[in-house]
């Protein structure tokens, strides 16, 4: 990726599933460094546009570049430079993290897999248990692990969907600092989420995403945290409001 | 290409791992077929019915019925906490994925064959060690026929809430070409027929292998994505 192109650029993504629009034309742009957290109530295509951003799945109409890359062109080079972390820990259960993740290195074609897998390992802080099953850990393990796997080949792009779920009030600590980390070693970022702090305290851009679209970015400097609240805790009662009237 | 290759190997190393851990997979299938081959031999009088003329027939739906249940947990394995999403993003050709689990699943089907193939032996009191060689080369065609097609079907099937009834319904059909040339070879291997008599049989097997795994190289990137 050259030091001036976007890290991320989407034109007018579209996204439907039958008649339900899941994405429905989102436009931005984000620079090499830039975090941006998008926000919405459950169901408001938030992981969709995750999955089209990764080339996980294909965008109905409109356009999307990564690190230079068209989403759309299942692009090898592309995948070298995302690192995505979801619900889904994507972890062998009765496997090691070593194993785990010298699995992962040697898919990524990174010479000496296991010191490399020593190293994100300790990196997480999961030194202690590196030799435990995947299957004993904590949700809050889990989820470092699952970092310790997306960063594993250094990429400098990150998507993260919704990573606080489920962790406690340390655990979220823990990742937390491990994203302000990854955020000072200038990798972007995209991240959603429903924790309002969270994301607030660590973007430079904010959005709000309802019914597939952005129906609200900005720098977060230019963002009234209290009006921001508001306005997101409006959009998920009018989303449960349309979905019981839906049902 | 070296990453290609090493590509498919990590896949095979993780599977053998895994299995090395959890043994599940080979138990399961051996114990099934050993359970198939037993009802059948309490329910054939061998003294009214020749052994080579029912034992290819029993052999083969004990090879694959146990084979299903080792297809059905090959991409089970890869759907449970989303692995196969991990593996989908990382920098492969999305071949590697289909190669690898076909290797694995014909490794592990192998092992239980090799496993079976004695007590069939012995249940049936058929002589197969003098056509070991032919006979090993006829369940090599069919158990790469099978995990050929299977592997690709699994694949499809793990995507379904009823992955366990779909993979049976859509593989059995599309496997009959196999299934009747290679329970075909046996029988007549079993009688002394040699192999090089049966040339058409080998060559309609082996074409159907390379045919599945042609249609699983141009079709798995659609069926992988979501």
């Amino acid at each position: 990726m050259e030091p001036d192109e976007n890290a991320m650029e989407v034109r007018h993504l579209r996204k439907s599933f039958g008649v339900l629009k899941a994405v429905d034309g989102i436009d931005f742009e984000l620079k090499q460094g830039e975090f941006l957290t998008v926000f919405g109530p459950n169901g408001a295509g938030k992981t969709t546009l995750i999955k089209i951003l990764c080339g996980l799945t294909q965008p109905t109409s409109g356009t999307a570049k990564i690190a230079g890359f068209d989403v759309t062109e299942g692009n090898v080079e592309m995948r070298k430079e995302i690192g995505v972390i979801s619900h889904a820990t994507a972890l062998y259960a009765d496997l090691t993290p070593v194993e785990n993740l010298m699995f992962f290195a040697r898919m990524h074609g990174l010479s000496q897999p296991e010191e490399k897998a020593m190293k994100v390992i300790d990196e997480v802080g999961l030194s202690q248990r590196r030799n435990d099953r995947v299957r004993t850990f904590s949700r809050g393990m889990l989820q470092r692990l699952s970092i310790a796997r997306a960063i594993l080949h250094d990429p400098t792009i990150l998507f993260l969907d919704e990573p606080f779920t489920g962790l406690d009030i340390h655990a979220s600590n823990v990742l937390k600092e491990h994203l302000k980390r990854l955020h000072n070693r200038r990798r972007t970022i995209l991240m959603t989420t429903h924790d309002i702090s969270c994301g607030l305290e660590m973007c430079d851009k904010v959005a709000l995403q309802v019914q597939g679209k952005f129906a609200f970015m900005e720098n977060i400097a230019d963002v009234n945290r209290d009006q921001f609240e508001s306005m997101y805790f409006d959009a998920v009662r009018d989303n449960q409001f349309v979905m019981e009237i839906g049902s | 290409m070296n990453l290609y290759f090493n590509q498919i190997a990590a896949i095979v190393w993780k599977d053998f791992v895994t299995e090395l851990k959890t043994r599940e997979l080979l138990s399961a299938m051996f114990i099934f077929a050993l359970l198939v081959i037993l009802i059948f031999i309490f329910s054939i009088n061998l003294s009214i019915v020749k052994a080579s003329e029912v034992g290819p027939g029993v052999l083969w739906v004990a090879f694959l019925f146990a084979g299903t249940i080792g297809l059905n947990r090959s991409f089970m394995l890869e759907k449970e906490n989303g692995c196969l999403m991990g593996l989908m993003l990382v920098p492969a050709d999305r071949t590697t994925i289909y190669f690898g689990k076909l290797i694995s699943n014909f490794i592990f089907l192998s092992i239980m064959e090799l496993f079976i193939l004695p007590l069939f032996m012995i249940f049936f009191n058929i002589e197969i060690l003098e056509y070991l060689g032919p006979l090993l080369m006829v369940i090599f065609l069919g158990t790469l026929g099978f995990c050929a097609l299977g592997t690709l079907l699994s694949s499809l099937s793990s995507n379904l809430k009823t992955r366990e009834i779909m993979l049976p319904i859509l593989l059995y059909p599309l496997l009959i070409p196999i299934v009747i040339g290679v329970v075909r070879m046996t029988g007549q291997l079993l009688e002394g027929v040699p192999l090089l008599d049966m040339m058409k049989w080998v060559g309609l097997t082996a074409s159907f292998d390379i045919i599945y795994i042609g249609v699983s190289i141009m079709t798995i990137d659609h069926i992988l994505e979501e």
